[in-house]
């Protein structure tokens, strides 16, 4: 019979969990209130276009997936809280100028025969900038301080991958020839640029690359102190 | 994208065909049969039963009418999600409970397309009505979540219910089942619209009061000159059971009875003067 009393490790061998992470609290806060205004303003808008794609299928998807960013949006308003913002409101927005003109033009098109400008914007862009920045959240930072972002990061990434590749797959169905080609494409770059001008849903730094050209410290890297640097 | 997206413009597919409920209702032809029915000379069809002899096509066209009543409950939430800013228009845990009414109404245009294919239906084959969704046009929140979730949704309740115990009766386990899974659905979107109503007029009885006409003439629309109400003969009959637990009092389950039976007596005077004035 196993001992109880003998002494173990307080984490098992297979247990490779360090400290500490590349965000502090105020960091993982001014990132999770922008995560929380982009998850809002993504659910609203999939839910007013429901009404002007003549789709059925499209239709039927954009309610599903309006219902799941906006339970982003919900744990994300549920973690604030926890990272000593008390009023969720005050850090729910954009992280500069730039993505507020990204999502007024994400938003823009509304006539039934765009809805491929309407996808492209979420599943082409949006959305891959979306996972890029919570991948990076959630490999960078604490995996034992930060545990409950990273819970909530995975619950939401599962939704991206599936809403991802289903958003992609409708695009690519309805894609038929050159002139659809080149309208996919030219939306693409429109809203790609404002995106990049934006430095991605959490502003300049989103996956650790800034404009100047320097690099996040990786987690093993940095103590608090860099921490607080890389979200200066 | 406009903050306001009017019936008309709802964006469809070529199968569909669109037809305003006045038609429907004032169609003279329904005058004549019901003159015909008062005289004795035929008998009213009654109640969705398997062994009235036009059981299968009326169940296809209820069908029908699920399936399109989905499709815009779908979008009525989904403008609801767009068109208020969270804060003073409508509080944020209000535009979740839309959002999760999308998915859910998502699911129920799927399950309804899936059963019109079961029961040997086309899409388009029977025309659709917007008044469902011109109920979620309303430009006051409460309104438009008074609208649709207690009155729409509460039609929902009596369809699914009629619906159900028509796959009962006829042996048909795929309708009673997927009928009984969207009832509970509906349960729930009523009871978000009677919490809401409550919460948000909670100090403000005159737009409380507004809100109450504001349903009481969508479900005079809503009881389609009859053809939902209170008795055993009505095609669509109130499902007071299921009505109860989405938050509905009797007395305000008596009030919809009366609302249908004005709406009967109106659609039968307006149907009389169509016919007289149609000869």
């Amino acid at each position: 019979m196993a001992d109880p009393s003998k002494p173990r490790a307080g984490f098992a061998p297979w247990d490779r969990r360090e400290l500490p992470g590349i965000f502090g609290v105020e960091e993982t806060a001014r990132r999770v209130g922008n995560y929380r205004w982009i998850e809002m303003r993504l659910f609203e808008v999939l839910g007013g276009w429901v009404a002007t794609v003549p789709e059925l299928d499209i239709k039927t998807m954009l309610g599903r997936h309006t219902y799941q960013h906006a339970w982003h949006s919900e744990l994300w308003t549920k973690r604030l809280p926890e990272l000593r913002e008390m009023v969720p409101e005050k850090l729910t927005v954009a992280p500069n100028e730039a993505m507020e003109r990204f999502v007024k033009e994400l938003t823009e098109p509304e006539a039934p025969e765009l809805t491929i400008e309407k996808m492209v914007g979420v599943y082409r862009v949006l959305i891959p900038h979306k996972i890029a920045a919570y991948t990076y959240h959630r490999n960078g930072t604490s995996r034992i301080t930060d545990g409950p972002t990273i819970r909530s990061l995975n619950f939401a990434l599962q939704d991206e991958y599936e809403d991802w590749i289903e958003g992609e797959m409708m695009l690519q169905s309805l894609i038929e020839g050159p002139e659809e080609v080149e309208r996919a494409a030219r939306r693409q770059v429109l809203l790609e640029s404002l995106l990049v001008e934006a430095g991605g849903i959490a502003g300049p730094g989103s996956i650790g690359v800034y404009p100047d050209g320097h690099v996040a410290p990786s987690a093993g890297d940095g103590g608090p102190s860099q921490a607080q640097e890389v979200g200066a | 994208m406009r903050k306001s997206f009017p019936a008309d413009d709802l964006a469809r597919d070529s199968r569909f065909i669109r037809r305003r409920i006045e038609e429907t209702v004032m169609d003279p032809r329904n005058g004549a049969f019901r003159e015909r029915v008062e005289k004795g000379e035929i008998k009213a069809p009654g109640r969705l039963e398997p062994d009235r002899p036009d059981a299968p096509d009326a169940a296809r066209q209820l069908m029908h009418g699920i399936f399109t009543g989905e499709i815009q409950a779908l979008e009525g939430a989904g403008r609801t999600c767009w068109d208020f800013e969270v804060g003073d228009d409508a509080p944020y845990a209000l535009k979740l409970d839309m959002a999760r009414q999308c998915w859910d109404e998502a699911r129920h245009t799927e399950i309804s397309m899936k059963l019109n294919e079961h029961m040997g239906t086309e899409i388009g084959e029977f025309a659709e009505a917007t008044f469902l969704y011109e109920a979620a046009c309303n430009p006051d929140p409460v309104l438009r979540l008074t609208g649709v979730n207690r009155a729409l949704e509460g039609l929902a309740i009596d369809v699914f219910n009629t619906m159900r115990d028509f796959g009962d009766l006829s042996d048909d386990p795929v309708l009673e089942f997927c009928e009984d899974w969207m009832l509970a659905d509906e349960v729930t979107h009523v009871k978000m619209g009677s919490d809401w109503l409550r919460k948000m007029t909670e100090n403000d009885p005159e737009r409380r009061e507004q809100a109450l006409e504001f349903q009481r003439i969508v479900d005079k629309l809503f009881s389609l000159g009859g053809f939902r109400g209170d008795s055993e003969e009505s095609p669509i009959k109130l499902a007071r059971k299921f009505r109860e637990m989405a938050g509905f009092s009797e007395d305000e389950i008596d009030e919809i009875s009366d609302i249908a039976d004005e709406a009967m007596a109106e659609a039968t005077a307006i149907g009389k003067a169509a016919t007289a004035a149609a000869s």
